[in-house]
């Protein structure tokens, strides 16, 4: 809402400078975005143009007089109202009936007539405030109504009489309606609930919104109807956001309008139609079924105190509500009765005479407490402590962080489905642009957004991560958060250059391991590369399990689909981190040092290509022999002399009895029975 | 006699003397003490000597052998030291040059800010709680008093992704849920991600991070709110923090206070030296950081407390906005490209 510093003068006594008044209106709620100063082109001196950003609930500031009544009340000047001409209450029938046929959605319709109106340029001290406050000069008729709305908040429309061929005024929902053509010619597809205001039967203006083509004020208009009118804001809020159709009116109506308040905008209408347009004003029509009463709220004292944490004085309480134009009536030691005013719809609770009592005392005067302490009451946050260490897992591995807008593209959702195949994506029904049309299915888009950008920028290798959410249909919306890292080139050294070793499928795996190790889940997961995500290299790819159910993937991208995406190679992985966190446990089990030494053996195999070397881990492990204490694969080998098709893998197995010192000949034993029962089993070669 | 072993002790220290090293000294004391060594021919010899002259004889070889042993041991000592001397001069390293470490991620300002406030939050005894970030219009806005067809329903623009279904707007559905499920007292932030129909731009984002939180209790007041928010601003910011409550609309809370902290840019003057405006502020000295308010009584109805027994406060802060302000950063986009020569600006964890 914007106004002008001389303008509000008129309307209360006003001794502060500019700066003043902006500090105490924005102080009061009324944040005043811009104070700047105003050249008058008239010169009547010096004038500030005042930016207010007027809260929804603040309908009665969308006009000067309200917050000139804001003024008053805070900084205790005298509110005057500009002189109006009082209006016939003429004895003769009006030429024009009224008749309000929706009376829920128009509580009260007032019109007045001004006849031997001259239509012409308003004067220029009109014009250049119109302009100031962002309204475009049209024609006096037009510019008075603007004008009077400035000043009143209250939104008029001036009918050309003379094209009211009925001379009926009927305010009526659509019902059969169907089109209707508005004053900057759009013909507007009604709604069966849109509020009209017709002249006999047909429709001359969408309530409250905008006024039609046919009955609009021309340079020939020589009598015009100017409405002054109530509706009700959830109607005209529905068919202005139907229509895209936001006007200064409906902005008003939404918010509220006072229905007291129509007669004397219609007052100050005609007077200066009288100065500008030479017009003659008569009746004065008025419908008004159902006067509003605003009830009478009880205002506790104990509640006052109990709520802002501070006492109030009876006699302050009743000076600041008086100040608003409340009624106030004490109501003995218990506290008042309270009957706010009619411009005020937004005070009808306790509360809100709280929040005003609040406010006129100053949220500056009011102390600062700390509630007293319940020990014992908050629980430790698993998941955070989970995040945080697994980011801080992460960043030491040299991964850095970053963080995506979950959209993406139904292009890239169809590409990378996440954790699990066939996902269905969550549409956004209103997208911005089509490249966010969906929710991400998955964390890569962003990672691969990522890498692009810091590609551009030429950089060696780039190693990132993501914690978030992702999104999908299972019919309906679910979400669930998502791990997922991306690596390219290798990993880089700080200090003197030494050769670079690129990433590998590995060092991919290893940071999954790393994870799961830290979250305790090492031992029940599983890896394989059946089933795994076609995005990915089929044979540098693999899929986790945890106890049997999917967690995530690792692997290298399909070549074809970095070559789609003129992408260098990289490296992948995404785990279900709500999957994950379910599993974590921060329990830990120390086993007492051992009391004898353990003897280690190795064993080297060659065997097909295809062989997993995890197979004879397993078979070791599935042994449970006490004295074998553990097995690992350290080694893996291929090329001469290993035979083509062949591979080398070598594996150290540790022996150890938990009573005594293992003899050598004993330990022999053992391991020859190991290896000659397993190069049988699967057909491995021993190597030499 | 005796001059012929003077002249053997002459010869054989003079010779460990000049041996250049520890082989060289071992070869010597072969040669000297060892099993046909020349000393040991001699002392071997003393049962040649007649009876009277042995003890003599002996007592001098005795002597001299000692002599040798020490001064092979101090030869030795010597030739040791001189070794090391010299490799701790060839190891010498030159202390300039670059550390060497592998290159460590870095965590993203988001999490570094969000980091922040949830713990100062948590050290006040507040507890974290989540909620979905596909929500229905109930929890979104008709529970927190913003009924259907309300202009309030404007300071939000809204993403749907079905019928009923939309990306909360804020972190307030939190609020309902958590209320609609557990009794007071309560105190509870709720981090996560919000959505508004925005483009991406310098200064506003179509998703980013909010930190919601509130406290309901029996006689909780705005006074206590005032406390809350004051000492947490000031933990998030630093302790000489300036900040100011001035009355807002918001509405799910009555009365209802948007928090505004004094400009570290022009220290709260809204001008530079040189009377230049201050850009960070506005001119206006204060910097605009959160919503807040006393829980509406309307709220408490719909989640089945009885606003006669309880109240509470509630509030909302935007994170990118807060590490905007707190690392001077003047672009929110920023934040999501990850570029980086952006990002390695912040710590690592």
């Amino acid at each position: 809402m914007k106004l002008t510093l001389n303008w509000l003068k008129e309307f209360v006594e006003l001794k502060d400078s500019p700066q003043k008044l902006v500090e105490a209106l924005t102080m009061a709620g009324l944040e005043v975005e811009s104070l700047a100063p105003l050249r008058s082109p008239d010169g009547r001196g010096e004038d500030w143009l005042i930016d207010v950003a007027v809260t929804p609930n603040r309908g009665d500031c969308l006009g000067i007089l309200g917050l000139a009544r804001e003024v008053a009340a805070l900084r205790g000047g005298r509110l005057r109202l500009p002189a109006t001409k009082l209006l016939p209450a003429d004895s003769k029938a009006p030429p024009v009936k009224v008749e309000i046929r929706s009376p829920r959605c128009c509580r009260r319709y007032s019109a007045s007539i001004v006849e031997s109106i001259q239509i012409g340029p308003s004067p220029a001290w009109m014009k250049s405030r119109l302009e100031a406050c962002g309204i475009r000069s049209i024609n006096n008729v037009v510019d008075v109504t603007n004008y009077v709305m400035l000043e009143t908040g209250q939104p008029l429309h001036a009918f050309d009489l003379d094209r009211l061929a009925a001379k009926r005024i009927v305010v009526r929902q659509a019902k059969g309606s169907k089109k209707f053509v508005t004053l900057d010619g759009v013909e507007r597809d009604l709604a069966p609930e849109d509020l009209l205001i017709c002249d006999g039967d047909a429709p001359v203006a969408l309530a409250g919104i905008m006024g039609g083509r046919d009955s609009e004020v021309r340079a020939e208009t020589r009598a015009v109807l100017i409405e002054s009118a109530q509706f009700d804001p959830a109607t005209i809020r529905r068919t202005a956001k139907r229509l895209g159709l936001h006007s200064e009116a409906s902005h008003r109506f939404e918010r509220g309008v006072d229905p007291e308040g129509t007669i004397y905008a219609l007052e100050r209408a005609s007077s200066l139609l009288a100065e500008v347009a030479g017009g003659r004003p008569l009746n004065v029509i008025d419908r008004y079924p159902r006067p509003l009463k605003p009830s009478a709220i009880l205002l506790r004292h104990q509640r006052l105190a109990d709520l802002i944490g501070i006492e109030f004085k009876g006699a302050e309480v009743e000076k600041n509500l008086r100040a608003l134009g409340c009624k106030v009536r004490r109501r003995g030691t218990i506290g008042f009765n309270v009957v706010p005013p009619t411009y005020r719809s937004d005070l009808s609770r306790e509360a809100d005479l709280i929040e005003e009592l609040a406010r006129l005392r100053g949220y500056e005067k009011i102390p600062f407490t700390l509630p007293r302490a319940r020990l014992g009451g908050a629980k430790p946050d698993a998941r955070l402590r989970w995040e945080r260490a697994i980011r801080a897992y992460l960043a030491g591995e040299g991964l850095t962080e970053t963080i995506h807008l979950p959209f993406a593209s139904a292009e890239m959702n169809a590409r990378f489905s996440g954790t699990a195949d066939g996902r269905k994506p969550v549409p956004v029904l209103n997208p911005l642009v089509q490249e966010s049309a969906e929710l991400r299915l998955s964390l890569i888009p962003g990672l691969i957004e990522s890498l692009k950008i810091n590609l551009a920028q030429r950089v060696k290798g780039f190693s990132a991560f993501a914690l978030g959410k992702v999104f999908f249909l299972d019919p309906s919306p679910r979400e669930r958060h998502h791990l997922a890292a991306l690596l390219h080139g290798g990993r880089e050294r700080i200090g003197l250059r030494a050769p670079e070793t690129p990433f590998t499928f590995l060092d991919a795996k290893g940071l999954v391991e790393g994870i799961l190790e830290r979250v305790g889940a090492a031992g029940r997961s599983t890896w394989t590369d059946s089933g795994v995500p076609p995005f990915l290299h089929p044979g540098q790819a693999g899929r986790v399990e945890l106890d049997g159910a999917g967690l995530g993937y690792v692997g290298a991208i399909h070549p074809d689909l970095s070559e789609a995406l003129s992408l260098p190679r990289f490296f992948l992985f995404e785990v279900d981190f709500d999957g994950l966190v379910q599993y974590a446990s921060h329990e830990i089990a120390i086993r007492s040092l051992p009391r004898f030494p353990s003897v280690e053996r190795d064993l080297a195999v060659v065997v097909d290509e295809s062989f997993p070397a995890q197979q004879i881990i397993n078979w070791i492990k599935n042994l449970r022999h006490s004295l074998i204490e553990g097995v690992e694969v350290f080694d893996q080998y291929r090329g001469a002399p290993i035979p083509e098709g062949k591979k080398s893998l070598a594996y150290a197995i540790s022996y150890r009895a938990e009573n005594r010192t293992l003899t050598d000949s004993e330990v022999h034993a053992l391991h020859q029975d190991l290896v000659s029962r397993i190069s049988e089993l699967f057909g491995a070669r021993l190597r030499g | 006699m005796n001059e012929s072993l003077d002249n053997l002790r002459e010869e054989v220290v003079g010779r460990i003397d000049r041996s250049a090293s520890e082989a060289d000294v071992e070869q010597l004391r072969i040669e000297i003490l060892g099993r046909s060594g020349t000393l040991t021919a001699l002392l071997r010899g003393l049962k040649d000597v007649p009876a009277e002259e042995r003890p003599g004889r002996g007592q001098q070889l005795n002597q001299l052998r000692s002599h040798i042993e020490e001064r092979i041991a101090a030869r030795l000592q010597a030739l040791k030291a001189e070794k090391r001397a010299q490799a701790l001069s060839d190891e010498r390293v030159d202390v300039t040059l670059p550390g060497s470490r592998r290159e460590r991620g870095h965590i993203h300002p988001l999490t570094l800010v969000m980091d922040e406030i949830i713990d100062a939050f948590l050290t006040m005894g507040f507890e974290i709680a989540r909620g979905p970030e596909i929500e229905d219009d109930y929890h979104n806005f008709e529970a927190l008093n913003i009924p259907k067809d309300h202009p309030a329903r404007d300071m939000q623009d809204t993403f749907f992704v079905a019928k009923d279904r939309l990306l909360r707007t804020h972190t307030s559905p939190v609020q309902i849920r958590v209320m609609e499920s557990r009794k007071p007292p309560l105190q509870i932030i709720a981090p996560g991600t919000v959505y508004r129909r925005d483009e991406l731009d310098v200064t506003h984002s179509p998703a980013f991070l909010q930190v919601e939180g509130f406290m309901v209790d029996r006689g909780i007041s705005f006074s206590d709110l005032k406390g809350v928010l004051t000492h947490v601003l000031r933990r998030i910011f630093s302790e000489d923090t300036a900040v100011r409550f001035r009355p807002s609309f918001f509405p799910f809370t009555e009365p209802s206070a948007e928090v505004d902290i004094g400009c570290f840019n022009c220290g709260g003057k809204g001008v530079l030296p040189g009377s230049q405006p201050c850009r960070v502020c506005k001119g206006t000295g204060w910097l605009e950081i959160l919503g807040s308010g006393m829980i509406d009584p309307q709220v408490f109805r719909f989640v089945g407390y009885d606003p006669e027994k309880f109240s509470g406060f509630a509030f909302g802060m935007g994170v990118e906005r807060i590490a905007m302000l707190k690392f001077g950063i003047e672009d929110m986009r920023l934040f999501f490209q990850n570029d980086v020569r952006f990002l390695r600006q912040f710590p690592t964890f």
